[in-house]
């Protein structure tokens, strides 16, 4: 869930080439340096020594473990050669590492007294370990280290998660990993390998911890006068994943202070800095906060108990998690309230039991104000309108002598209502500016005026008009004919010309650009917009936009033909 | 009225609303910042009901009162439910409070419709901006939209909020005519363009004030007319087509305290809520059509998951040899999940896909049985009918996750 764990980032290889964060509280100065196989400060290589020793590599964070297993790849030690192990024993790295990392990344000089007895027993595990003085280990073999294996970042950043994950083997496990890989066996962090899906399945476990620690703490408000911490919670994480969580929290939090106990270690955010503190004693959640009855109304009122259904809320919450969530207290009563009869109708029984009222208020004077739809968007002539926005009418003056027509709105004509914007409408300006007729002495329209299209993916993909819908939308280009009364009219492109001829049986090539008297008008054949647009050789563009510029001005000059003229082109009248 | 009993009215009336998702806002922190909030971009569920559903948000609305009188909505003006309004700044302050504790990841507000559509948006809106500009909330916060307010109230409403949606409730005219008479499709599909206009200015010039960066949503009720699955998901198709919709969501009528006999007494199978979860799912995340999910007329199968159902529907397509097919369409056999899909086609590059590789996946092996070639298996010949697979391979009658979508979202 949350990627933000204190990673290092810049891991792109493996190992990186700046040495790893050091952890800064190692502990006792006293303690050996052979006991911990890759901490900061000790000579390169010493894992191997140890191993070689047949020593036990104690690690206690990330860090560590990438220092010693370097080393360890770089002498081709196999996995089954090393015995891992943690300074606590269990493979607890709880109160070194994370702590470290946190640190570093809120900026903080790390506190000396964080880790209290991390020291004392990482000594004490080591001198039970017997780990021996450096210069009585065997030397390296006499060799050339190999160099260093290459990992993705995304496989590092896998690797690092899985360590988080408090299983004993850990480290053991995470090293045959990185062997496989470097043996050339990639599918290691596929699923699909036995190690792999492990390797997923640990990593999985422990992004679910954080973010259930992110969705499950909750936090009580302490009372003013009891100064900073303001809020504090409790929690028992499964998997080391408080330092990633805390920084979740001083994201969320801003100024506010605030304290996450849980039984190994603390943080506490003063507002600005972050604070790492040893376990605290729980107890905190004793406290009184009237937050909490809101909340327990709140949860109980947006449950609906007809749809009681117990199962998911239990598999998205595991049980142990609702013990310390104050709502977890309330679901049983709830839930047999809910199966016991209140499940009838959905309202929570606190509700449905008050008295009720109904608004006096009579209908008429509930209707909203609203611009009544013109009659063309009430057209159920075919069933494009069902799914289009609106209907898109022309635009332009009653008066205009030229009426452009066009084939169907765009995707944003439907969404803006008006023909021609967008790219198709700039060109059509280009087009009249070259052929100098003022655009706005035209009017503009479609034959079609609800946009048909199909969905292509999250898109809407023009479609062209059938016939039969080109000829039921006619009724509403006549009218707009019969009002504007134009004496020329440019059909643009193909259905355009179907609809003002009223025939299928015509194309664009056999009329483009031949003035035709219809219907006591004139028609002009010529490209649509969008053909000029679409046309991908830029000859065959220019060419098409000339073509519009002169059936433009050939129109423009039809408005003083007279239309008893003769004319041979003129097969329709 | 104590806050308390606000608080028992206003979340119980809000109840009907499915949308919970507090995901897809941009990153944001408090960090050295005066207020407060975060958003990761992912969306938390802080807590689950006995419901099912989860509780990301405070939901609430600001008031049941309503002058409209939808029959399938309890606050509808004719009901005899109790009545409460919260004021602004209780809003805002149940808001931060529930915030603080990690309740919730945010506010998702809604109202009944008082006065006029324009001064119910105007109270939503103050919401949001106080929060916002007043106390520097930088939560997730989700606005109900009122259809017929005024375009630059919901320009206002995109400005505060990560999310505005804008709810059909009912997926065709004539319902919404009988069922919702203050409505209008007319004037929700308006709004749903306004929204996208404005997400599409937004997305075409970077440097345009944010607006509703988590996209905007809708629901419809199943169940509270007629109208069968088909038409639901070709309705849900259109708007996602039309006004890029990040999710469609479905909520199963619940009958309400008195209800009108215009609406039907019992609630529609929750599985059929489910159904179309999965349908919707099959749209947006793999690409199929509505056409393909429901080519007739009629409700989705309730035994079968409707990507099965085409499946058998379809076997001309099967078995698939996962060593060859491409990503979408082994993405389209039964029982292997978008995730699963991708993770095949990397272990390609590796090696040859084998039987026990799927197992390792945890796809669902006896579904995918019948449909897939791999490097050691192929189905037996002879192939059983669709029908008698279907009987086999049909859900076991069980209550099941109800809403596997709604945290995804
Ligand atoms: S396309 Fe034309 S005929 Fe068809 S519904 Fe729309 S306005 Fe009516």
């Amino acid at each position: 869930m949350n990627d933000d764990r204190p990673a290092d980032r810049s891991a792109h290889s493996f190992p990186p080439a700046h040495a790893p964060a050091a952890d800064p509280a190692p502990a006792d100065p006293a303690q050996p340096a052979a006991a911990r196989a890759g901490a900061a400060g000790a000579p390169a290589f010493l894992a191997v020594r140890l191993v070689l020793a047949r020593q036990p590599l104690l690690v206690a964070s990330f860090a560590e473990w990438r220092e010693a297993a370097r080393a360890l790849l770089a002498y081709e030690i196999a996995p089954e050669r090393v015995t891992w192990g943690s300074p606590h024993g269990g493979g607890d790295l709880f109160t070194s590492t994370p702590q470290t990392d946190l640190a570093q990344d809120a900026a903080m000089p790390a506190q000396a007294g964080a880790a209290p007895e991390g020291g004392a027993d990482t000594a004490a595990d080591a001198v039970a370990a017997g780990a021996p003085d450096v210069a009585s280990l065997p030397p390296l073999p006499a060799r050339t280290p190999r160099p260093t294996p290459h990992l993705p970042r995304s496989f590092m950043e896998m690797l690092q998660s899985a360590a988080c994950c408090r299983v004993p083997d850990r480290w053991a496990f995470l090293y045959r990993v990185i062997w496989r890989w470097q043996l050339g066996q990639h599918d290691v962090q596929s699923p699909a390998d036995e190690d792999g899906a492990r390797l997923q399945a640990m990593v999985k476990a422990v992004r679910r911890e954080e973010h259930d620690m992110h969705a499950y703490i909750r936090f009580r408000e302490r009372p003013e006068e009891a100064g900073a911490p303001r809020f504090v919670a409790w929690y028992e994480p499964q998997h080391d994943v408080l330092p990633q969580v805390a920084k979740h929290f001083v994201n969320r939090m801003g100024k506010v202070s605030w304290m996450i106990a849980t039984p190994d270690a603390s943080v506490l955010w003063d507002g600005r800095t972050l604070h790492n503190a040893g376990p605290l004693v729980k107890g905190e959640e004793e406290l009184e906060d009237g937050g909490e009855a809101l909340w327990l109304t709140y949860y109980r009122s947006i449950f609906n108990p007809a749809r009681l259904n117990t199962t998911v809320m239990q598999q998205h919450i595991q049980s142990h998690r609702w013990k310390n969530l104050p709502e977890g207290k309330i679901v049983p009563h709830m839930v047999s309230e809910a199966a016991m009869g209140a499940r009838k109708i959905g309202q929570f029984q606190a509700v449905g039991q008050r008295r009720g009222t109904t608004i006096p208020i009579a209908p008429e004077a509930a209707q909203p104000d609203r611009q009544q739809p013109s009659k063309l968007d009430e057209c159920r002539r075919c069933t494009l309108w069902e799914f289009a926005t609106q209907a898109v009418p022309g635009i332009g003056p009653q008066q205009a002598q030229i009426m452009f027509v066009g084939e169907q709105p765009g995707d944003q004509e439907d969404l803006s209502g008006q023909p021609f914007i967008g790219p198709a409408g700039q060109l059509l300006d280009r087009v009249c500016a070259n052929a100098g007729v003022d655009r706005e002495t035209i009017y503009v329209t479609n034959a079609v005026k609800h946009f048909k299209w199909e969905p292509r993916g999250k898109r809407r993909l023009h479609k062209t008009p059938a016939q039969q819908e080109i000829e039921a939308c006619h009724y509403w280009l006549d009218k707009e004919l019969a009002q504007v009364n134009p004496t020329v009219i440019v059909a643009l492109g193909a259905t355009a010309l179907k609809s003002v001829l009223r025939t299928a049986n015509v194309t664009l090539r056999n009329s483009l650009g031949k003035p035709m008297r219809v219907g006591g008008r004139w028609v002009v054949t010529t490209y649509h917009p969008s053909y000029v647009l679409r046309v991908p050789s830029e000859e065959a563009k220019r060419e098409a936009f000339n073509i519009m510029v002169d059936s433009l001005k050939l129109a423009h000059q039809l408005l003083e033909r007279p239309l008893e003229e003769p004319d041979q082109q003129d097969r329709l009248i | 009225m104590e806050l308390k009993d606000k608080l028992e009215i206003l979340a119980d009336a809000a109840k009907y609303d499915a949308s919970c998702a507090s995901s897809g806002a941009p990153k944001r922190d408090s960090v050295d910042k005066d207020g407060l909030g975060a958003t990761t971009g992912m969306g938390i569920c802080h807590s689950y009901t006995p419901d099912g559903r989860c509780v990301s948000l405070l939901k609430i609305l600001l008031t049941n009162f309503c002058v409209y009188d939808c029959q399938y909505c309890v606050n509808r003006r004719s009901s005899n439910v109790p009545r409460a309004r919260f004021t602004v700044d209780e809003v805002v302050k149940l808001t931060q409070d529930f915030y603080l504790r990690n309740y919730i990841d945010g506010l998702f507000l809604s109202s009944g419709i008082i006065q006029s559509s324009d001064y119910t948006m105007e109270q939503l809106v103050e919401v949001a901006r106080r929060l916002r500009e007043d106390h520097k909330f930088r939560g997730y916060i989700h606005l109900k939209t009122i259809p017929d307010a005024d375009p630059r109230l919901i320009e206002l409403a995109g400005k505060y909020a990560d999310r505005l949606s804008v709810n059909i409730e009912l997926p065709t005219q004539d319902s919404v005519t009988r069922l919702a008479p203050e409505k209008s499709v007319h004037t929700i599909k308006l709004a749903m363009g306004s929204i996208r206009t404005k997400l599409d200015e937004k997305d075409d010039h970077p440097k345009a004030p944010v607006f509703a960066p988590a996209g905007q949503s809708t629901q419809m009720i199943v169940g509270a007319d007629a109208s069968d699955d088909q038409t639901i998901l070709n309705t849900a198709q259109t708007l996602y087509g039309s006004y890029k919709l990040k999710r469609v969501y479905y909520s199963a009528f619940s009958p309400i305290p008195q209800s009108p006999s215009s609406v039907p007494s019992a609630p529609p199978p929750l599985l059929r809520e489910h159904r179309l979860y999965q349908a919707d799912f099959l749209m947006r995340g793999y690409g199929f059509n509505a056409g393909e999910i429901l080519p007739q007329s009629g409700n989705l199968a309730l035994d079968i998951d409707p990507k099965l159902g085409w499946a058998l529907a379809n076997r001309e397509h099967f078995p698939l040899d996962l060593n060859r097919a491409d990503e979408s369409m082994i993405a389209r056999v039964p029982g292997i999940g978008l995730r699963s899909a991708k993770r095949l086609i990397d272990l390609r590059r590796l090696r040859r896909i084998r039987w026990e590789d799927l197992s390792r996946l945890r796809c669902s092996l006896k579904k995918l049985a019948p449909f897939v070639v791999v490097a050691d298996y192929k189905p037996a010949q002879g192939m059983a009918s669709s029908e008698l697979l279907r009987r086999h391979l049909a859900d076991a009658p069980e209550q099941m996750n109800l809403f596997p979508e709604l945290q995804a979202a």
